[in-house]
């Protein structure tokens, strides 16, 4: 009975302490896309078929945050590859809890359009990362439970399960590997409906850029298809001071080359 | 010399005979419960051929299903209303949740790619995420289907009375468990409008339970007519068991052995039973001889001996014919009909050593007192008598006997000239089953259910954003859909017209093809960056080298893709740009499959007409007597043909098979009459050619026509039988195997007197 006690009275102030998935997943969600008040990468994805045929997408992407972690945010990108879509311009305002904003350049038609986001689990450029993959899914949208602890590599993680709270037709689930040291997702699955793993994103290389982790190579494979996407951070770098007026619509037919370079 | 010893055996201890064949059955029969059925029509060609290695390449190229399950809406009130959409809304969500169904890629209403633009702002999305809540939203959903071309004749009939939901299904789905489902579900929708549901799977489902009711209802029934027709023959019970019981044993032991050797039944080895039935009808000429020997003799055991050894010949001959005709199938490219093919050889193998063992050591039991009415009766009755008149005809006047053959035959060539070859899946169903119901009501309404592909390859990394290569896209739609066939096309051209005309605000005059080819690739990309990924997906490959023209058709019939293939290929003649054209899909495999049976019907045909010369040859140890034997099974053929030809009717893959397998069993008679009558001839040594051929007809003529009409009797079940090719082949075999005994006790004694002088030598 003493030992009981005593075990008891050992892990109590452990329960206390420790975080909850919803507390992991917002860390998370902080340390993975929102460090910084702002952000700047030169982005390349490599889109890889099962047969091993290979495509490019080479895009700047600029972040500028609006407030704390989980606020609003902009992104404006701007696409040197494929050839045929060079000069084109995207921008996105992202809400909490709101469909997003976005706007196209389209150089061809020297015209400006905005296109209302209905899909979020639309692809991203063609490749393996959706909408949601890239800038995130809102929190709130699922509820969110430690599975267990383990380790991945050398790396200490928790393993969050987030279910959506409203059902949905084709997402069931996904497991969130999350770095206990810096709250990097590592890893993460996504399960269907049915409870098969469809999709597998890996962080493939962590780097130090101006004191902040930040995953600079990811992958996201699709393992129905065979079908995945490498990304690579080319010139990573946090707290740029990018102006608020450069996402405008202005600026979207002509971006200033000091920020797409 | 083992034969005898068998059949001495069999009269020794008939009843460990019996015993030890019951065994072996019983050992096989344990089998058949872990029987498995095929109904894919794509496993008629081997994985390996080409053109599923090839379609299987497009299917991943542009991520296509491989099956997909449509459900039609109809509504004659039109479906656009409240409340039809309130429905449809709640329909698919629930479909899109059913295990085994490809979630995001169900196309209807509620989720199809709509591209529109409003108050500047472009909008990819689903058509109607939400159920109508007001009849303006129902007029606004009518404007969005009617003004765009992508919607016509796919999910909005032109007249609005009919919809569809496009299901497709994941890989290795159970495609008639998801059927199940939806129809279930449709069930508990009280409303005014007709559901239908068609698709591959759904045919392949319908096709799989006709062929159990084929084998578990048909057969047993073919089993029951010839049970009565043979009692009727003989009035003996224990006959007409004993014959009934080798049929059984033989297709206990085939089906056993197919089904432990690890094959699926398809639709020609579902036949097989009563195939198996028929031909051990064949032992009719044991029992026919046996009867007359016995009232010759009154000694049944000697009997016995003496009627094996007088037919011993023909029967192992018939046998061998028989065996061979089924085992040419193997020569073929269709892999079930070569299963067929071994299934019934083997079967017919098996009946033969039972005609030499089973059947003597029954015959050991059948009472004497019984034994002398019956053979009394058979074999003093008029029928003998009239038969032996036919044979004298045909002996008495056989100038005119051949003079009115050549007149028919003359008839048949011309018949024959006018066949047609043409698979048609559908049209396997009768036109009242579910699944031809629907499938003929989609085809009115909508762009059509047989769908083909061409797949248009270029050598360059995007080619297929070249406005060039989009415009012949779109011209060789246009062409295409000149045909009637043709219900409907849809390809990337399609999507570059729809997103130029929604970014110029929805004007008309920009529903064209742009002039630059990087106009084209921010269309797509852009449009890549809102739809569904597998609608850009299904139409050009990620490295735009390869585009993919889908080609809806209103008919399966085979023939309607070729006329696609061959309109394609003109256009690139007249329109030149560096690509190929290469047909793909359902369509084209049904195609490919239909000159494969053409092909191996050729193939089958001649190998088999040589291996029963060869036989013939053998059997009666001259080239003269073989090819007089072999008149009787050509012309009968031939009549068939020029009948098929007359009527109209498709000469599809079971005909085709039936027409290489019935050379083995229609030359069964020619043999049986040609060594009997030479073995009387040589016998009676009179040398009397008009005398020996009425005897011919008259004794082993009467086991002829038994043997005919019991096989006729057996297949005559097929012809009510609910999947048309079933339906076909107790037509065939019926003609066949009645014309072939007329043919034989006819022609024949007219031939051999007209060739007396050459065929007898003396004569």
């Amino acid at each position: 009975m003493k030992r009981w006690i005593a075990l008891l009275a050992a892990l109590l102030p452990l329960q206390v302490l420790a975080l909850s998935g919803e507390e992991v997943m917002k860390k998370s969600q902080a340390a993975f896309l929102y460090p910084g008040k702002d952000f700047k990468a030169r982005v390349l994805m490599k889109l890889v078929g099962r047969d091993g045929q290979e495509r490019v997408r080479e895009l700047t992407m600029l972040r500028k945050n609006a407030g704390a972690p989980g606020g609003e945010q902009k992104y404006f990108m701007y696409f040197f590859q494929p050839a045929d879509v060079k000069d084109m311009t995207f921008m996105t305002y992202k809400y909490p809890a709101k469909d997003d904003d976005r706007w196209l350049f389209v150089p061809a038609l020297n015209m400006v359009k905005r296109i209302a986001a209905q899909d979020k689990r639309s692809s991203f450029v063609g490749s393996d990362f959706t909408y949601e993959d890239v800038s995130g899914r809102d929190l709130e949208d699922d509820s969110h439970a430690i599975e267990r602890e383990e380790k991945l590599g050398t790396r200490d993680c928790y393993v969050v399960k987030s279910t959506p709270k409203v059902g949905d037709a084709e997402f069931g689930h996904k497991l969130t590997w999350v770095d206990k040291a810096n709250f990097l997702p590592l890893k993460e699955e996504q399960y269907d409906k049915r409870g098969a793993k469809y999709k597998l994103f890996t962080a493939d290389e962590v780097a130090d850029v101006k004191g902040t982790p930040t995953v600079i190579r990811r992958t996201m494979k699709n393992l129905q298809s065979g079908h995945r996407t490498e990304v690579t951070y080319l010139k990573s770098d946090y707290d740029l001071g990018i102006e608020d007026s450069l996402f405008t619509e202005r600026f979207l037919r002509q971006p200033p080359r000091k920020w797409i370079d | 010399m083992t034969r005898t010893s068998l059949v001495d055996l069999s009269i020794r201890r008939p009843k460990l005979v019996l015993l030890a064949a019951a065994i072996v059955t019983l050992l096989f029969a344990t089998q058949l419960a872990r029987m498995r059925t095929d109904t894919n029509p794509k496993h008629m060609l081997p994985e390996t051929s080409d053109v599923r290695v090839w379609n299987d390449q497009v299917d991943r190229t542009f991520a296509l299903y491989e099956d997909t399950i449509v459900v039609g809406v109809e509504n004659d009130a039109g479906v656009l209303n409240r409340e039809t959409l309130g429905r449809i809304a709640r329909v698919t969500d629930e479909i899109v949740g059913l295990e085994g169904v490809a979630a995001r890629d169900v196309n209807a209403f509620p989720t199809i790619t709509n591209v529109t633009a409003e108050a500047g702002t472009l909008k990819v999305g689903p058509l109607l995420p939400a159920a109508p809540k007001s009849d303006a939203e129902v007029e606004e959903l009518r404007r969005a289907l009617f003004g765009n071309p992508l919607f016509i004749d796919r999910i909005i009939s032109k007249d609005g009375r009919t919809t569809a939901i496009y299901v497709p299904l994941e890989k290795g789905a159970n495609g008639a468990e998801v059927a199940g489902r939806i129809r279930a579900i449709l069930a508990t929708e009280k409303s005014p409008e007709r559901y239908y549901i068609a698709g591959d799977p759904v045919a392949r489902d319908t096709f799989g339970a006709e062929m159990f009711k084929l084998m578990a209802i048909f057969s047993p029934i073919a089993g029951m007519i010839m049970f009565a027709a043979i009692q009727f023959m003989f009035r003996s019970l224990l006959l007409s068991v004993a014959m009934m019981a080798v049929a059984m044993v033989a297709i206990a032991w085939s089906m056993g052995l197919l089904i432990a050797a690890g094959f699926p039944v398809h639709i020609m080895s579902s036949m097989a039973p009563v195939f198996l039935m028929a031909i051990a009808t064949d032992s009719i000429h044991i029992f026919n001889e046996f009867y007359f020997r016995y009232r010759e003799r009154g000694d049944k055991l000697a009997a016995i001996r003496e009627t094996m050894a007088a037919v011993s010949r023909p029967v192992r001959y018939t046998a061998l014919a028989t065996a061979a005709g089924f085992a040419v199938l193997l020569f073929m490219n269709i892999v079930p009909v070569k299963v067929f093919g071994a299934l019934v050889a083997f079967g017919t193998v098996v009946l033969r050593l039972l005609s030499f063992s089973f059947i003597p050591a029954v015959l050991t039991f059948v009472r004497d007192d019984r034994l002398a009415v019956a053979a009394e009766d058979a074999a003093s009755d008029r029928t003998s008598r009239m038969l032996g008149q036919v044979g004298a005809v045909g002996a008495a006047h056989p100038r005119m006997v051949a003079a009115a053959t050549l007149v028919l035959v003359a008839g048949a060539l011309w018949g024959t000239s006018q066949i047609h070859v043409n698979n048609n899946l559908v049209a396997w169903f009768k036109p009242s089953s579910e699944i031809r119901v629907a499938d003929a009501a989609m085809n009115r309404a909508l762009g059509g259910t047989s769908l083909g592909y061409l797949v248009i390859q270029s050598g360059a990394d995007d080619f297929m954003k070249q406005p060039e290569a989009v415009r012949w896209i779109e011209g060789l739609q246009r062409r295409l859909e000149d045909s009637p066939l043709v219900g409907k096309t849809f390809s990337v051209a399609d999507y570059v017209k729809r997103i130029n005309r929604v970014l110029h605000d929805d004007d008309a005059k920009h529903d064209t093809v742009p002039d630059a080819k990087d106009t084209i690739g921010q269309y797509l990309f852009l449009f890549s960056m809102s739809a569904k990924p597998s609608d850009l997906d299904n139409v050009v490959d990620p490295g735009f080298r390869k585009a993919n023209l889908w080609v809806q058709l209103k008919t399966w019939d085979a023939d309607a893709m070729r006329q696609v293939i061959a309109a394609a290929e003109d256009y690139h003649r007249t329109h030149p740009l560096p690509v190929t054209i290469k047909p793909a899909g359902i369509a084209y495999f049904n195609l490919v499959w239909n000159d494969e049976v053409l092909g191996d019907m050729v193939r089958g045909f001649t190998i088999a007409l040589l291996v029963v010369f060869a036989i013939l040859v053998f059997n009666f140890r001259s080239v003269k007597w073989a090819l007089v034997g072999c008149v009787p099974l050509l012309f009968t053929i031939l009549l068939i043909y020029g009948v098929v030809g007359f009527a109209g009717k498709d000469f599809d893959m079971p005909l085709s098979v039936l027409s290489t397998l019935s050379l083995g069993m229609a030359v069964d008679f020619a043999i049986h009459f040609v060594s009997r009558f030479r073995q009387r001839l040589a016998e009676t040594g009179t040398g009397d050619i008009a005398a020996t051929l009425q005897w011919t007809g008259a004794r082993p003529g009467k086991g002829i026509v038994r043997n005919a009409v019991l096989f006729a009797a057996a297949f005559s079940v097929m012809l009510f039988a609910p999947l048309t090719p079933y339906v076909a082949v107790g037509a065939f075999i019926v003609a066949m195997m009645t014309l072939s005994a007329l043919f034989t006790l006819l022609l024949l004694p007219a031939l051999v007197m007209l060739g007396r002088r050459w065929l007898i030598k003396g004569g």
